[in-house]
């Protein structure tokens, strides 16, 4: 290749990053600098000015309300990250791998998106008439003389909440890998059973590591969106359980800007950190 | 060799997919230590018949048989037959050497590590790919994956190996030089290949003996020089591809077709009454020529086919049926034809074979 070819192959190629480029400054690094920036500013009661100052930072971890609400947001983001993993992937096992006809696993995985027709925050609510201490369960539970007296820890706990977000986000774990499962040649199996594997070491040495880029995704769509929520913990706990993302609601809600900055840097920090560490397990280049 | 046990037996083995019958009914017996050839056209049912003995797939009816025991109820993984995949189905995310080893590692029995070690080593150098043991399954070419899926199948020692349509993925000329290795590395090892194809010249070049598959059932079993001079009814002699074939009628040992009618020994019970003859037994004369071995058919050349050994040639005979005459060039020059001037093409009746309803006297 001679210099003006390659000279001229990059300024094709500069061009045609150069829209991706400038939307991505504008709307996502610029932002975050902003962001960044604001949350070193001096806040005082009513007002907030650009002095720079570390105040929001030390208040932050100062604060036992404000670094709980960080480790009760690892907390359930864990262990909502889990359910959606162990209800989720023998789902998707059944509708990518199980299920012979395409069509009919195309059914079973637009029935998963069918509550996604219904509003955001009707998903969340609808589960208050369910659980609460005259919902559906306890009174299905009384009637079937199962308990005396409703179980009251089913609404506006943390147990509420981690049912909602199960509910509402398995459906992003269940669609990544049933799309990896439905990818593998079933020749490859069926070459396993033949080379004398019986089903436990066929999944567990063929099946799951192929699946794998797909609970990768899985896992990084519902831990994005788990970290951020705020909505789901706001109806279903009735305040009880503070995520960041609450704590960025009412910061916003009293204007305090330079707190809500702090919150949501430490918020995009930690969203990094996981979506890297999931990236180190598989290379989805490769696989995608 | 010697005469022993078969290596396995279908008994009545009947597959059915909803109106479908893919195998009706097929007893079959093979040769321990044979490189056996299944010959069939397109959904003829050879693929199924692979699938059942394997294991994939159970048969409606009938038995199998493998190594003097019945596996009808035997699951795939306890079978202990090698399948070699038509696209190698190779495990993508292990190496080579992975690969290989995966039976060793998660079959039935638990080996020693170094054992698993050297027995994959020796596989893989029998296949001849020591040295690409670390490269995963999508850094190798094509025929060094067919090797892979071979020496996969092979480390497990297995006494059948099924191979569909091993060859079907390759190019010509590698095609060619794994069918030479797939019999050198059989006849090293005391192994049956049951090998499936639907080229027929793959089948004769391979196969100690031939079965050949037609609407699911064998309609012959034989070997590869027996198939090629004597196909027990039309449908083997249409699919062998080498024989001129004609439709007519069979009446009293005479048989009239396009050529007029002429006496015929020995036909063979057939569902219809079909005149063969072979390309290379066809002869051409000018048109007129009295001086004919055998019946006249009149016919109008075509166009011609060099194939280095031979050159083909094709005519079209009065009710636009195309004949083909194969001039092997070891028999000399051919005589300089004209595109479309008529000849009459002859051979001698005893090369014929006539297929009919009417039964040999």
């Amino acid at each position: 290749m001679t210099a003006t070819s390659r000279n001229r192959q990059k300024k094709t190629t500069f061009r045609l990053l150069a829209p991706g480029v400038v939307w991505m400054i504008l709307f996502l690094i610029a932002p975050i600098m902003m962001i960044v920036y604001v949350s070193f500013w001096t806040q005082t009661t009513f007002a907030i000015n650009s002095t720079l100052t570390l105040d929001s930072w030390k208040n932050f971890f100062a604060s036992e309300a404000y670094v709980g609400a960080l480790w009760t947001t690892i907390r359930l983001w864990l262990i909502v990250l889990t359910l959606t993993f162990v209800i989720g992937y023998p789902a998707a096992l059944y509708v990518g791998l199980m299920v012979k006809s395409k069509t009919i696993s195309t059914v079973l995985l637009v029935l998963c998106v069918i509550p996604f027709w219904t509003s955001f925050l009707i998903r969340v609510l609808a589960w208050r008439p369910m659980l609460g201490k005259e919902g559906a369960i306890n009174i299905i539970l009384q009637k079937l003389g199962l308990i005396q007296t409703p179980i009251e820890v089913l609404l506006f706990s943390e147990l509420s909440v981690i049912i909602g977000m199960t509910q509402i986000y398995v459906v992003f774990m269940v669609g990544p890998i049933a799309f990896m499962l439905g990818r593998i040649d079933h020749n490859i199996i069926e070459a396993a059973r033949d080379l004398g594997a019986g089903f436990g070491r066929i999944f567990w040495k063929i099946i799951f590591p192929l699946s794998l880029p797909g609970v990768v995704v899985g896992a990084i769509f519902v831990s994005v969106m788990v970290l951020g929520e705020f909505a789901t913990s706001g109806a279903l706990s009735g305040r009880k359980v503070n995520l960041l993302g609450n704590i960025i609601v009412t910061q916003v809600g009293s204007l305090k800007w330079a707190m809500a900055s702090v919150v949501g840097v430490i918020l995009t920090i930690l969203l990094g950190i996981v979506v890297a560490g999931f990236l180190r397990i598989v290379d989805l280049k490769r696989e995608i | 060799m010697t005469q022993r046990d078969p290596i396995f037996r279908l008994e009545g083995v009947t597959r059915r997919y909803g109106n479908l019958t893919a195998l009706d009914g097929i007893d079959f017996v093979a040769e321990d230590n044979a490189y056996i050839a299944l010959l069939g056209p397109s959904g003829s049912g050879k693929t199924s018949l692979l699938r059942v003995i394997a294991g994939f797939e159970t048969p409606d009816a009938g038995r199998i048989w493998f190594q003097g025991r019945d596996i009808t109820d035997l699951p795939a993984h306890e079978r202990g037959i090698g399948f070699v995949f038509q696209n190698f189905a190779l495990f993508p995310h292990l190496t080579v050497f992975e690969n290989v080893a995966f039976g060793l590692r998660h079959g039935a029995q638990a080996l020693p590590k170094d054992e698993i070690a050297e027995r994959v080593k020796s596989s893989i150098e029998m296949v001849g790919l020591a040295g690409l043991e670390d490269r995963s399954p999508e850094q190798i070419s094509g025929g060094q994956k067919q090797r892979v899926a071979l020496a996969r199948s092979l480390v497990m020692q297995p006494k059948l190996v099924l191979l569909d349509e091993p060859l079907g993925a390759l190019d010509a000329n590698l095609r060619e030089r794994m069918q030479v290795e797939l019999r050198a590395i059989r006849e090293r090892l005391d192994v049956t290949f049951l090998h499936v194809t639907g080229s027929e010249t793959e089948a004769l070049a391979m196969g100690d003996k031939v079965a050949v598959l037609d609407a699911g059932r064998i309609v012959q079993y034989d070997t590869p020089d027996t198939i090629y001079d004597g196909p027990v009814v039309s449908d083997v002699a249409k699919f062998l591809n080498r024989f001129n074939l004609f439709e007519g009628i069979l009446e009293n040992g005479i048989f009239t077709g396009p050529f007029g009618a002429v006496p015929v020994t020995n036909p063979r019970q057939n569902k219809s009454d079909t005149y063969a003859i072979r390309y290379d037994r066809t002869q051409i004369f000018d048109a007129g020529d009295a001086n004919l071995p055998g019946p006249a058919l009149p016919a109008r050349f075509l166009a011609s086919e060099y194939l280095g050994s031979s050159i083909i040639f094709l005519f079209e005979t009065e009710d636009q049926k195309t004949v083909e005459v194969d001039h092997h060039l070891s028999l000399g020059e051919p005589r300089p034809l004209t595109v479309g001037e008529n000849y009459t093409l002859s051979w001698n009746p005893e090369h014929a074979i006539v297929f009919g309803k009417e039964t040999a006297r």
